[in-house]
């Protein structure tokens, strides 16, 4: 557990030294910090960002994140959970268990707060993503002879996975499904792994991405990973013909 | 490696091997382009593993080497530099382009990362002229699908049949066929159609040499090579899909119709279709859009048949008279349902045969 601060702006930017009105707050809450700040990885490779001003937020569950005023959602570096967070003076120290480490070194904090946001209620998917998951949960054979559904919408501490399903071997087998297969779906799928491989009744627990396409790079880090990767016919789900017609 | 060169000539051989280099490629070494000096002579690779391009130029040789360098921005730098001639000079880690007074240091990248490039072995060899072979790769190429998750059917059929050369391109909604005549050879390789459309802008229309292997096929002028790897799929049989008459058959000038398509599109916007109803004396264009009001516009040709309301994709449709190369267009109908067949009225060496949508 690590406790939080709040910091209050009241105009301008806020220096370490400057009075503050501090809130203790839990673990369990979403911290920003608007500030000044550098930030060092150390892992599979070494990356520096040096001063500028940013925003970094710790979610709840211990993922860490660096934006800058750009660049849609993708942030500059990120440290994904289960995480180690240590605050020493001005700095941030994020570890985790493969020994990446994230380093961020505080100047000026121009803002701050935390807030508890609660359970999240999950994405509401489209229509496609929602009925290809219902139309594969009828048919888990797709993903092989044998392969029978354990749960749908299976609870992992940090979020479900699509479908939870017991292959020929009886081994277990997390399948996530996408409309389109791409590598913010593999990192999520790794991350159900994580958990779901900690649970000593599921494990081993591999995964499989299915999507109607998987972008080549996906593939490629899912087979990296072990992941395996089915592209699925959703007309051919559907059993149904298309509205459109076509020449074959 | 040591080289000097005409600004001009160097920025032209580093872009077009540089359109092999993929923007998002996972591994950084693709990133680079490979430069060989050897013989009096520069090769520039570009790759993103599936299509490689290879440009060559005659530059004059202080010292021969190998290197990689950012694709994009050596190619850049160049093109930036004052007009004149331009060195090239690697060592240390590092590659210097200097030329009438710039001079750039850029880091060399990690030689022994560049993927190894095989080239094309087996299969066989045609010999074309590389202009015709773009013309027409562009007239059925519109048919090809982007759709990844059918790669069979994003690439070009090349069917030689020891007389012609067959290209063949469809996305299930449309189908385009070409002859080319005059080809010896006898074989079939399926060409995605990403790669082949780069073949203007990268090794030219000089004449072309062609080989079909078996895992990849490459594009040879004296400008520069592209290899791709072939689809290793069974394209679909498309021959019985043309009918083997049509009763009604319409005729009518290339330009007027293309234009008047494009002022129906305004209205149709892409998934709306519209709708061709065939008299004698030519055809009526409308397209009805419920939220936003209609277009219509009678166009003059020569018709013969029984009068046909006919409704087609407003894109397709358009890219099948474009993609006909003749003054006049005929589209050959049976039935509002058929498919509907473009050709030019002088010439059958082009076919583009089109689903009608459902009215």
């Amino acid at each position: 557990m690590f406790w939080l601060e709040q910091h209050i702006d009241r105009g301008g930017g806020l220096g370490p030294k400057e009075r503050v009105n501090r809130l203790q707050v839990a673990c369990g809450a979403m911290r920003i910090r608007v500030a000044e700040c550098t930030v060092r990885y150390e892992g599979r490779l070494n990356a520096y960002l040096p001063q500028a001003t940013r925003l970094v937020m710790v979610k709840a569950d211990g993922c860490v994140a660096v934006h800058a005023d750009g660049g849609a959602y993708k942030p500059l570096n990120w440290m994904n959970a289960p995480n180690t967070f240590t605050e020493e003076g001005t700095s941030w120290i994020v570890m985790n268990p493969k020994g990446e480490r994230l380093t961020i070194e505080f100047g000026e904090i121009h803002f701050e707060t935390s807030l508890e946001m609660g359970e999240d209620p999950g994405l509401q998917k489209d229509g496609v993503e929602l009925e290809l998951q219902r139309l594969l949960a009828e048919r888990p054979e797709s993903f092989g002879e044998g392969m029978t559904l354990i749960r749908r919408e299976y609870q992992t501490p940090i979020g479900p996975v699509d479908l939870l399903c017991r292959d020929s071997a009886g081994n277990t087998v997390a399948i996530e499904i996408k409309r389109r297969g791409e590598i913010d779906g593999v990192e999520q799928l790794t991350r159900y792994l994580e958990f779901l491989n900690r649970d000593g009744r599921l494990a081993p627990v591999r995964g499989i991405f299915a999507a109607q396409v998987i972008k080549p790079q996906a593939k490629t880090l899912a087979l990296d990973r072990g992941i395996a990767c089915v592209e699925v016919d959703y007309d051919a789900l559907r059993g149904s013909e298309s509205d459109v017609m076509r020449l074959f | 490696m040591r080289i000097r060169a005409e600004r001009d000539d160097l920025a032209d051989v580093l872009a077009r091997a540089g359109r092999a280099v993929g923007t998002r490629s996972p591994l950084p070494i693709l990133q680079g382009v490979l430069c060989e000096v050897s013989g009096g002579k520069l090769t520039v690779t570009g790759t993103d593993n599936e299509v490689t391009v290879r440009t060559f130029l005659d530059v004059e040789v202080t010292e021969e080497g190998r290197t990689v360098i950012p694709a994009k921005l050596t190619a850049d730098a160049v093109r930036k530099l004052p007009v004149g001639a331009v060195s090239l000079a690697s060592g240390d880690g590092y590659i210097e382009i200097t030329g009438s007074g710039p001079r750039f240091k850029l880091r060399e990248m990690q030689i022994d990362d560049f993927p190894k490039i095989v080239d094309v072995s087996g299969g066989e060899t045609i010999v074309l002229d590389g202009g015709n072979l773009i013309r027409a790769l562009a007239q059925v190429g519109v048919a090809a699908s982007t759709d990844d998750a059918r790669p069979t059917l994003t690439g070009v059929l090349f069917e030689a049949n020891g007389e012609n050369l067959r290209l063949i391109a469809t996305d299930s909604y449309r189908l385009a066929v070409k002859d080319i005549p005059g080809i010896a050879t006898e074989g079939a390789r399926l060409v995605p159609y990403r790669a082949l459309r780069e073949l203007g802008r990268t090794v030219g229309m000089g004449s072309m040499t062609v080989t079909l292997g078996d895992r990849e096929a490459s594009f040879v002028t004296d400008q520069g090579r592209l290899t791709v790897r072939v689809i290793d799929a069974a394209f679909p049989n498309v021959q019985q899909l043309f009918p083997d008459g049509h009763s009604n058959r319409l005729v009518v000038a290339k330009d007027a119709f293309l234009e008047a398509v494009d002022r129906a599109a305004l209205v149709a916007e892409d998934h709306i279709p519209v709708r061709l109803a065939m008299h004698g004396g030519g055809v009526e264009l409308s397209v009805i859009r419920q939220e936003v009001g209609e277009a219509t516009e009678l166009l003059e040709g020569d018709y013969s048949g029984n009068d046909m309301t006919i409704a087609f994709n407003t894109r397709y449709l358009r890219d099948g008279i474009t993609a006909v190369a003749d003054d006049h267009v005929v589209i050959e109908t049976s039935d509002p349902l058929k498919p509907g067949l473009l050709l030019g009225a002088s010439s059958d060496d082009f076919r583009y045969l089109l689903m009608p949508v459902r009215l």
